[in-house]
């Protein structure tokens, strides 16, 4: 612990931190998004990408599990159908939008660390294959549960066109472009728990964990608690992943959260990069917004599979940090570039 | 009355072997757990669909789709072997997910998702002991227990499989050797991809024929290969044809049948979770 403690890397509190520059200018980026995005974008693309940073959500799960914790999971997907199921079937007994996210989180949470903790042991390829075995074995049972649509029972199923009925979107976000900036809050602060937990503590655990597992043993971390708290923290983002994603539509689809998708959802990861939360958000829009953009352009959509296959490849063999840390890599060769020329 | 049910499931089971065959002997040579497996089958029978529809000869048509869905698998070999032999287990097999979303973007660009039928010649054919059994069962039932006792054998005996075995346990050891490691890893390549053809081709005539269900295919059949410890060929086989049969008799009961595509992922979690008791701690650094 000690060792730990005395580490150049302790994220002493400082408020000067706040106003960084890369803070101020991500704020205010953030801020003219919030405002002005969903007139620049039209209704059309302000409900794709909504759904965009639904999955950007889930996605920052899946990079916080492989960037920081070297665990692939194949089934992220499967989480967000678990989220959003919850948040239907609480929904649906008139609690208030919010207290069904909260409820979602902490549902998926407890599932994802149930599922988890057995797999706890596994890591590399073992614990990829659980987790695609998992997610086909959770493609079954929603193919056979459905979601709920407001009837009776546990499950909340309604047969027939007419008794089905969707959840209805939160107070604060009735219309699109409202639901867009709703959207938008919840990931922001999700992102900030997730960027919380990887600058502090648990993120350097973590990333001790990744490096040796015996290595971090040996400085005093208790693996198994911060593997749990990891699991925890992202099942319960992605439960609200879920969540949001169910109150877009009211109603969800079983089709929607097969073990292929999740497959998919984790090459954008890694396409997009999972070394940072930007690598999520690019994530994110790689997923759900990029389809219907080839479909803009004339490109058929199905061509979006041999673009991310050879996003992957190329994400795997050239490019580790992905196309965030390229980006970075190119404003930080802008920067030098800047300041080099007025030191001369 | 459960015997149709049993006949059905040993048949997919030794699919799931045969398909669990071609991962394993590229898995136990180069260390590659091919996710684009399906998708290699998945491709030889579109194809084969594709050339019977133009009027081809069915062999000749089965015979092409395999032998693309060979060289596809050489191809890939040949280009990410080199790169893929200095990095992880773990992003060989991530790496071999970009194959099969590719090959899969490349079919749904060419035939779009619908349900076709893939009909042999040998479907017709049949006889009845208690129920119909058709020579294309028999077919696949033989042809996976031969390919496994052949691979097995082959393995152990000649010296290509001497040569798999050695680049399997070490590789950078076997080269110093002598034995020529490209060419041995481009072999099992080669057999893989054939493989794949061949249990594609089967597995769409017994299941169905839709390139996103064929290449995710590759999930179960994982399944039969995680009960043979990614080791034992026969342990393959028994895990496939124990997976098929109790997913077979579950879909026979009114209340197991909705469930009984899950058995596959159950059986394989049961297995990885029992096989991984001991180990609390990996001593390794990441890479």
């Amino acid at each position: 612990m000690t060792v730990l403690q005395r580490s150049s890397r302790v994220a002493l509190w400082n408020p000067r931190k706040l106003f960084s520059p890369r803070t101020i200018v991500l704020i205010v980026v953030l801020a003219a998004w919030f405002v002005v995005g969903p007139s620049l974008l039209g209704a059309y693309w302000t409900r794709i990408l909504t759904v965009s940073t639904v999955f950007a959500i889930a996605a920052a799960g899946i990079a916080l599990l492989y960037g920081r914790l070297g665990l692939v999971s194949l089934g992220q997907v499967s989480l967000i159908g678990v989220g959003g199921w919850i948040t239907l079937r609480v929904g649906h007994l008139g609690l208030p939008f919010e207290l069904a996210l909260v409820v979602a989180a902490v549902g998926t949470g407890i599932i994802g660390v149930l599922v988890g903790l057995p797999a706890l042991r596994l890591s590399g390829l073992n614990l990829a294959i659980v987790t695609l075995m998992l997610a086909g074995a959770f493609e079954v049972v929603f193919t056979v549960t459905g979601f709920p649509n407001g009837g009776d029972g546990f499950l909340g199923r309604a047969q027939g066109g007419v008794l089905q009925q969707p959840l209805a979107r939160p107070v604060l976000g009735t219309s699109d472009p409202e639901y867009f900036r709703y959207v938008l809050v919840v990931a922001v602060l999700m992102f900030l728990v997730i960027g919380l937990h990887l600058s502090n503590r648990p993120g350097r655990a973590w990333a001790a964990i990744r490096q040796s597992e015996a290595g971090a043993l040996a400085a005093g971390i208790g693996t198994v608690r911060y593997r749990l708290w990891a699991l925890a923290v992202v099942s319960a983002t992605t439960g609200v992943a879920g969540g949001l994603l169910a109150g877009n539509a009211g109603l969800l689809d079983p089709i929607s959260f097969k073990a292929s998708a999740s497959i998919l959802l984790f090459a954008t990861v890694l396409i997009g990069g999972a070394f940072s939360l930007l690598g999520a958000a690019i994530a994110g829009f790689l997923s759900q917004g990029l389809p219907p953009l080839l479909d803009a352009w004339g490109v058929p959509g199905n061509l979006i599979f041999v673009l991310l296959g050879l996003g992957m490849i190329q994400a795997i063999t050239t490019a580790p940090q992905g196309i965030a840390g390229q980006l970075k890599g190119l404003v930080l060769r802008i920067g030098r570039a800047i300041t080099s020329r007025r030191t001369r | 009355m459960i015997l149709p049910f049993i006949v059905a499931g040993l048949v997919l089971g030794s699919l799931y072997a045969l398909s669990g065959v071609g991962m394993l002997v590229l898995y136990r040579t180069t260390g590659v757990l091919n996710f684009g497996y399906g998708a290699l089958g998945a491709i030889a029978a579109m194809l084969a669909w594709q050339f019977v529809e133009l009027r081809m000869q069915p062999v000749l048509a089965y015979a092409l789709g395999i032998l693309v869905a060979t060289a596809l698998s050489l191809l890939f070999g040949f280009l990410a072997g080199p790169f893929l032999a200095t990095v992880t287990t773990l992003t060989k097999a991530t790496a071999t997910l970009g194959l099969a979303l590719i090959l899969l973007g490349v079919m749904l660009f060419a035939w779009n998702d619908k349900a076709r039928t893939l009909r042999l010649a040998t479907d017709t054919m049949g006889f009845t002991i208690g129920t119909r059994i058709t020579v294309t069962q028999i077919i696949c039932l033989v042809l996976a227990t031969v390919i496994v006792v052949g691979t097995s054998i082959y393995l152990r005996r000649s010296s290509t499989g001497t040569a798999m075995r050695a680049l399997a346990s070490d590789r950078e050891l076997a080269a110093m050797l002598g034995i020529r490691v490209r060419r041995v890893e481009l072999i099992a390549w080669t057999v893989s991809g054939t493989l794949a053809g061949f249990s594609g081709i089967l597995l769409s005539s017994q299941t169905r024929l839709e390139p996103v269900f064929l290449t995710f295919i590759v999930i179960p059949v994982l399944a039969a290969v995680v009960v043979g410890r990614f080791r034992s060929l026969v342990g393959t086989l028994a895990g496939g044809l124990v997976i098929g049969v109790v997913q077979a008799i579950a879909s026979a009961f009114p209340a197991t049948s909705p469930f009984s595509n899950a058995t596959p992922f159950l059986v394989a979690t049961i297995v990885i979770l029992y096989l991984q008791r001991r180990k609390v701690v990996t001593i390794e650094v990441a890479r």
